[in-house]
């Protein structure tokens, strides 16, 4: 599903935001991307969306490559990935279900079709009773699920999350982590950048760990459930 | 691409809704602007029909001071109507000159008591068609007179002509420099007040293209709000620019003793109108496109 070749981004000069990455993710996996503050888990997602490209290396998404592709593709890349985003980009002056039904307005789809499709997203985040407010009236967490209601209501190749989980509790992490195990089910690979190891231990899968923008581990849940000592 | 059109409509219509202030101001800059462009265009058209008036005057006339037979003067009046400058051509005996002189001094024509009516000369007066109201119309007209021997003098008010022309010149400038200066000015503000609406709803246009809009599909319904606000401000720019030239400039304008020649002063004609509005509508587009160059990159 993603193959990444030896990608080089840099945002200023004679300092690498990441250093020749390599990483293949087949589809229907389920990886987390870790490592500390400022390793580079938002820029590699960034390339993978197209909103930053990369300075040398490939990147296939889907079988395209991303980074040949003319900035008028872009848009059609965008519409089967879902994006969860750090700072979850909600519209405050829209109502949680025109925030659910924008990308498929953008998609140009019938309005039945959005109506269906956007109480589906919602009641799986379990918010379809709060559809009339808007997100600044609703707690943190339920902006979350808001957040990932609208990239999980394009039923997204790819679901790609970034730091989920950040300033949530562990009740709230606990249902989210549960909603990307149940897009991963409907057959989404999963892609989350997290610096939560509590999340990683307790939902073991793979992991991609970066440190100032070197890949510097990727190891399969079976190596890594193992008891150390 | 019908649907997504009427798409695009809704949502721009949903968006004005939303901000009604931002909206109202786009509109109302455009409004303003363009009222004070219609204003000044009335002045300028005013004073264009007036100087087109004035220049109804100009005209050469030729004296002669043998007065001529009858027939040699059916000849020559048909020779000079066949002229490519000339309107009209009527001819004045000396007994009608004296009579008009008379008539002119009213109370003081008995100081012409006991003269004769040959004291002033037979002269043809000559009307030039519009294009030719002009000192080298007159002149090149004054050129294929002299060929006549039996045409002693000609006359088209050399100096008062040539004040008319800069006069004129300078007009056509200040209007020219003036209505291109408040055009600009016009687009400026406008598109800095679309620039601001877009700028409130910038996070909007990034959602947007980042969960797959194209770059037309997020602009059209704001070049679509651009252009209704555009019109709706020409709109009421006519609107006010009418109620304006009812309330003062109508009575106002007449009250100058420099337009007292004009039978009337006019408002836009129908024309000027549409295009007015139409420079609305285009204000609005245009205004609305240099902005979201600036906000919309994929
Ligand atoms: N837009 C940007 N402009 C300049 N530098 C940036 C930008 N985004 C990230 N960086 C730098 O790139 C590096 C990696 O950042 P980031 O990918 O956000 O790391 P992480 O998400 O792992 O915390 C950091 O050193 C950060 O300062
Ligand atoms: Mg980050």
């Amino acid at each position: 599903m993603i193959q990444i070749y030896n990608v080089f981004k840099s945002y200023q000069k004679d300092s690498a935001a990441l250093e020749g990455i390599s990483v293949k993710i087949p589809k229907g996996d389920f990886v987390y991307i870790t490592g500390p503050s400022g390793a580079g888990k938002s820029t590699l997602l960034k390339l993978l969306y197209g909103a930053e490209k990369p300075n040398r290396g490939q990147i296939l998404v889907n079988g395209q490559n991303i980074t040949r592709m003319r900035s008028a593709r872009i848009p059609i890349l965008r519409r089967c990935l879902g994006i969860v985003f750090q700072d979850f980009k909600l519209l405050t002056r829209r109502t949680v279900f025109e925030n659910v039904s924008f990308p498929l307005e953008i998609q140009g789809r019938k309005r039945y079709e959005i109506s269906k499709k956007v109480y589906q997203a919602l009641k799986t985040v379990g918010l379809e009773h709060k559809l009339n407010r808007r997100p600044l009236e609703l707690s943190g967490g339920e902006q979350q699920r808001v957040a990932i209601a609208r990239a999980l209501v394009v039923e997204p190749l790819v679901l790609i999350a970034d730091e989920p989980t950040g300033n949530l509790d562990p009740q709230v992490t606990l249902e989210i982590m549960e909603l990307f195990k149940g897009a991963n089910a409907r057959g989404s690979t999963v892609l989350i950048a997290t610096h939560d190891r509590e999340m990683i231990r307790r939902f073991p899968r793979r992991v991609i760990s970066l440190d100032g923008g070197r890949l510097v581990g990727d190891r399969t849940p079976e190596t890594f459930s193992v008891p150390r000592g | 691409m019908f649907g997504s059109l009427i798409y695009a409509a809704r949502r721009s219509v949903r968006n004005m809704r939303q901000s009604p202030f931002l909206c109202g101001a786009a509109v109302g800059t455009v409004a303003v602007s363009l009222s004070i462009l219609a204003l000044f265009a009335i002045l300028a058209l005013n004073v264009q029909e007036l100087t087109r008036h004035w220049s109804e005057e100009i005209q050469v006339t030729v004296y002669m001071d043998v007065p001529p037979q009858e027939e040699a003067l059916g000849e020559w009046i048909e020779k000079i109507e066949g002229y490519p400058e000339v309107e009209k051509v009527s001819y004045v005996s000396r007994g009608e000159a004296f009579d008009r002189f008379r008539e002119r001094l009213s109370e003081d024509a008995d100081l012409l008591e006991g003269l004769e009516p040959d004291i002033l000369p037979a002269s043809l007066g000559i009307g030039l068609k519009e294009n030719f109201r002009n000192r080298a119309g007159a002149e090149t007209l004054i050129e294929k007179l002299r060929e006549n021997p039996s045409f002693s003098d000609f006359r088209y008010g050399q100096e008062w002509l040539e004040r008319f022309e800069t006069f004129a010149d300078m007009l056509q400038m200040i209007v020219t420099v003036l209505g291109g200066f408040l055009l600009f000015a016009t687009l400026f503000i406008v598109s800095n007040t679309i620039k601001l609406t877009l700028y409130a709803r910038r996070e909007e246009l990034e959602v947007m293209a980042l969960v797959g809009g194209t770059p037309l599909f997020i602009k059209t319904p704001f070049l679509l709000e651009g252009a209704l606000q555009g019109t709706l401000g020409g709109l009421m720019a006519l609107a006010g620019a009418f109620v304006f030239f009812e309330l003062f400039l109508l009575e106002g304008l007449a009250a100058l003793p420099f337009f007292s020649g004009l039978y009337g002063i006019i408002f836009l004609p129908g024309s000027h109108q549409l295009l007015l509005v139409l420079s609305g509508t285009t204000l609005g587009l245009f205004g609305s496109f240099i902005s979201l160059r600036k906000f919309v990159r994929i």
